[in-house]
């Protein structure tokens, strides 16, 4: 329970820490949760379910307030606090992370993430789902770009719709059987006639494919990644459309399995078209943070056709993926934020010369590119190699569309490295990385590569959570049969 | 009904220790008869009341928990309203005395057992709230809405008491018990139909819904702070609680009839209220507005004559009510109903901005606040017979939660210009209480 209650207790002491110290709280808070963490795993057994607050009955509602990890949700849940302390790392020579609302809305934010990946229970799920909204919107709000009020409440009225939707399939399965236990909603789902099963699915994709976002949904990510403080950035991208992807895996697929393979393909196609439709808006962007906004949705829609194809190999492929992405994603958002706190621009083209006047900021963001065009060796190679396989299997048009990532991925990174670090320098001075930010690129490039080298102990630790999973859907057809 | 006879007496009594022109000691008296009152509705299950056997009032557990939840209410109007009151002096205990006995018929209606009392408490309950409404004599707006109001609602009680002698001619009593025994017998006469229809747009006005909602923004508008916030908290309640009396069991006979109509207006009043309030630059008749729609997601309960969720989804909206209500009191030195006035007085004011956060966010139904378990509860207990209402509801909550969360955003605003405001004593009380409800209500749920 220490690995839930920690952030929250930390969000209520950092207003209580004097002004400076709290970016040294911050850090060391988010340390320990890591600590806490990391405890956890050394003596967790993948083999097992472990059960971190169980009351043992149903209350008023069909409550039953499970909470619990395994094998996929520890590794989320480590990925979440290992985010939040890079993210708090990367701040730290800051303005921003003197401030104490900030730092408090941070530990809340991973306090409602690591309750989506915690909650065995839909109405808790729903819960801290709703409940990352809040702290991620007010970040966005108080220490984003000003005037940003528009894009803001489209966010947030977006991702309401959408979670308003998940909302109501919660209902239609949970007052079936009277509870909204993991397990219970399970077997309702299986009982549920195909049809039903098909529009529950449907309110589920609304709420999961706004924040990932799938492709015609994904109208609100890129002005909010760019209007976003950096931190916002990073924790929107790095973590919270993790929730929608681990939502997919977890809730959406199993429960509602009658019925899904009817949107199967639609979901598919909108992944495939996403990869494509992203990358090529990538190669035109000028905005270097707005780039990696679409190329953002160009991964995650790769990921999420890879996870709907819901084979056990694409599914250990697509949690390496998701980690990546998050390197990906923070490390990219945080060469995009040196560059544009130095320069006080993000246009690509009135950068140039960089790789001169800072030799060592282009070697980490060299290797951060790589490691989002998925070379060898880092963690992407393994990850989209085994989705784009996948996704031939399924059908070798779909494989065709994926694999485009590739390609593409390369052109709109390798460009935008190339035209802001090379050339004839356009500014006079470049300050070079700090120590924390040669910290911050050094540990995510390390994660990148050793997941690149040897994927499999990750595959193996989620593999019996996600044979799980296959068991549950497996047991709920035969319910049918 | 001790309770009720309790606060009847301490109205009497305020009005003639008014005549001291004391206003502390008005306070005083009114807020001991009305903890008086909340404690013995409190332990009415546990003694036996000399009063126990009156015929006209029928008390169960569920309308005790309707009538603490309207006393409980009116305490904390009561003290909010004291540092408004006392400027005038004179009227002090004229403005508790006519609380008061509202109060009386708001618990009357409550409790009713036939059509008279239910008559009798609905005239108590509104005849002092004309009054309190025009209070601001010398204001053109509060005249103008008292006028609109008594007259718009003296027309109301006119079909409503044309309804109940249609039923009564139909089935020849006023006992809802008696009716309550002929349901099902026979087919009842076109002229029970029709009675109900009556009484439903007599209640239709009174809760303040469409067709007949125009009277609350212009009312609301122009009454006092702490009237408005009564109007839209315990009228609201009991109208509502005797809404749902009525017509999800003694008119059962006539369902077909009136829940195609009820059903569109729910409708109706759920898209509406929300979308008219997005225009609205009066906090006043936004929160009126905002109010028609959730009265509609209430009304939600009529259709399975579900006490509970109702008295939850109640508890979080008026807790809600109240609290920004009591801020809008606390501003005294700028106009607070002026919408743009509120930039950035949450930023300037952190606890302010918290209770502003938590109270509309309540509101647009996040978890794990109050207001997401209320609207939660009536969803999902009344979403396998009406889907599309349920749909509906939840699309409307979006245009909601865009309203509320405009008035955050605009209230959080950096603005170094904004005033800054220091709570009197009496109303962080009230704020404290009303927010400890919306955080931690919903654990009542779990007993």
């Amino acid at each position: 329970m220490a690995l839930l209650v920690l952030p929250i207790v930390l969000a209520l002491l950092s207003f209580l820490i004097p002004q400076k110290l709290v970016r040294y709280f911050g850090l060391a808070g988010a340390l320990s949760s890591l600590v806490v963490a990391l405890g956890h795993l050394s003596y967790f057994n993948p083999e097992r379910y472990v059960s971190i607050f169980d009351p043992n009955k149903l209350f008023p509602l069909g409550l039953s307030f499970k909470m619990g990890y395994d094998g996929l949700s520890l590794t989320m849940v480590l990925l979440v606090n290992a985010i939040v302390t890079i993210i708090l790392l990367a701040n730290f020579a800051k303005e921003l992370a003197e401030n104490k609302t900030f730092t408090a809305l941070v530990f809340l934010m991973q306090f409602g993430l690591l309750g989506v990946f915690l909650a065995q229970d839909g109405l808790l799920f729903y819960g801290f789902w709703e409940i990352t909204l809040i702290p991620i919107f007010f970040i966005l709000y108080w220490f984003g770009q000003q005037n940003n009020n528009s894009v803001l409440l489209k966010f947030f009225i977006y991702t309401l719709l959408g979670s308003l939707g998940m909302l109501l399939s919660f209902i239609v399965l949970g007052t079936n059987v009277q509870s909204f236990a993991y397990n219970d909603l399970a077997v309702a789902g299986s009982f549920m006639a195909s049809k039903m099963a098909c529009w529950v699915a449907c309110g589920f994709l609304l709420a999961f494919a706004i924040k990932i976002p799938l492709f015609p949904f994904h109208t609100w990510q890129p002005n909010t990644y760019t209007t976003a403080p950096m931190a916002g950035t990073m924790l929107l991208s790095a973590l919270m459309l993790k929730m929608a992807l681990f939502g997919m895996i977890k809730w959406m697929i199993p429960i509602t399995y009658n019925g899904f393979s009817e949107i199967k393909w639609l979901i598919i196609t909108l992944g495939s078209i996403g990869i494509v439709y992203g990358a090529i808006i990538a190669i035109k962007q000028k905005d270097i943070k707005t780039l990696f906004a679409y190329a953002s949705i160009s991964h995650v829609g790769l990921i999420a056709a890879g996870i709907v194809l819901f084979t056990q190999t694409s599914l250990e492929s697509a949690v390496i993926q998701i980690i990546n992405h998050s390197i990906v994603a923070v490390g990219l958002f945080f060469a995009a934020d040196i560059i544009e706190s130095r320069t006080g621009t993000r246009n690509i083209y009135e950068l140039g010369g960089i790789a001169k006047l800072a030799p060592r900021f282009a070697f980490w963001f060299a290797l951060m590119t790589f490691v989002s065009v998925s070379v060898p060796f880092t963690a992407g190679f393994i990850g989209e190699f085994l989705l784009i396989k996948e996704l031939f299997m399924a059908h070798w048009v779909t494989g065709l569309f994926a694999s485009t990532t590739l390609v593409f991925g390369a052109v709109y990174m390798l460009r935008a490295y190339q035209v802001s670090m090379f050339g004839t320098p356009k500014m006079t001075s470049f300050e070079d990385l700090k120590w924390n930010e040669i910290l911050v690129f050094a540990s995510l490039t390390v994660a990148a590569i050793l997941i690149g080298i040897s994927p499999a102990c990750i595959m193996n630790f989620v593999k019996p959570s996600i044979e799980h999973i296959n068991e549950l859907m497996v047991g709920s057809l035969n319910f049918i049969k | 009904m001790d309770a009720l006879i309790v606060i009847f007496i301490t109205g009497l009594v305020g009005l003639f220790v008014g005549m001291m022109k004391k206003p502390v000691l008005t306070l005083s008296i009114t807020i001991t008869g009305l903890v008086t009152a909340f404690i013995l509705t409190l332990y009415a299950r546990s003694y036996e009341s000399i009063f126990s056997k009156y015929n006209g009032l029928s008390t169960s557990p569920l309308t005790d928990a309707f009538s603490l939840l309207v006393i409980g209410l009116t305490i904390l109007i009561v003290l909010g309203g004291f540092n408004y009151f006392k400027k005038d002096k004179e009227h002090t205990s004229d403005y508790y005395g006519l609380m008061l006995f509202s109060l009386c018929g708001a618990l009357i209606m409550i409790a009713f057992n036939n059509f008279f009392m239910f008559f009798l408490g609905l005239e108590i309950m509104s005849i002092p709230i004309y009054v309190l409404v025009g209070i601001k004599k010398s204001n053109v707006l509060s005249s103008e809405a008292s006028i609109k109001y008594f007259f718009t609602g003296s027309f109301a009680t006119g079909v409503l008491l044309f309804g109940i002698a249609l039923v009564y001619g139909a089935t020849g009593t006023f006992d809802l018990l008696t009716i309550n025994s002929m349901r099902g017998i026979a087919e009842p006469s076109p002229m029970f139909h029709i009675g109900v229809l009556f009484i439903l747009a007599a209640f239709l006005f009174k809760v303040g819904s469409v067709p007949f909602h125009f009277w609350s923004p212009d009312v609301y508008q122009g009454s006092p702070d702490a009237i408005m916030s009564y109007m839209s908290t315990v009228v609201k309640v009991s109208a509502l609680c005797a809404f749902v009396t009525l017509f999800s069991n003694v008119f059962m006979d006539s369902k077909h009839v009136y829940l195609i109509i009820l059903e569109v207006f729910i409708a109706i009043s759920f898209i509406f209220g929300y979308v008219s309030a997005l225009k609205q630059s009066n906090l006043k008749r936004m929160l009126a507005y905002s109010g028609i729609s959730n009265t509609g997601l209430a009304m939600l309960t009529i259709l399975n004559g579900d006490f509970g969720s109702l008295w939850f989804f109640l508890l979080s909206y008026t807790a809600a009510t109240i609290c920004i209500m009591t801020l809008s009191q606390a501003m005294d030195k700028i106009d607070s109903e002026d919408i743009s006035n509120w930039k950035g007085i949450g930023y300037k004011n952190p606890i302010i901005g918290v209770v502003i956060i938590i109270s509309f966010l309540s509101l647009s139904g996040i978890p794990p606040l109050t207001g997401f378990f209320g609207k939660f509860l009536i969803l999902s207990n009344s979403f396998q017979n009406h889907l599309w209402l349920v749909i509906i509801g939840l699309i409307s909550s979006v245009i909601g939660a865009f309203l509320y969360l405009r008035f955050i955003v605009l209230s959080m605003a950096k603005d170094s210009n904004a005033e800054k405001i220091c709570l009197s004593p009496l109303h962080f009380v009230i704020i404290g209480l009303s927010t400890i409800v919306l955080l931690f209500g919903w654990s009542i749920l779990l007993f």
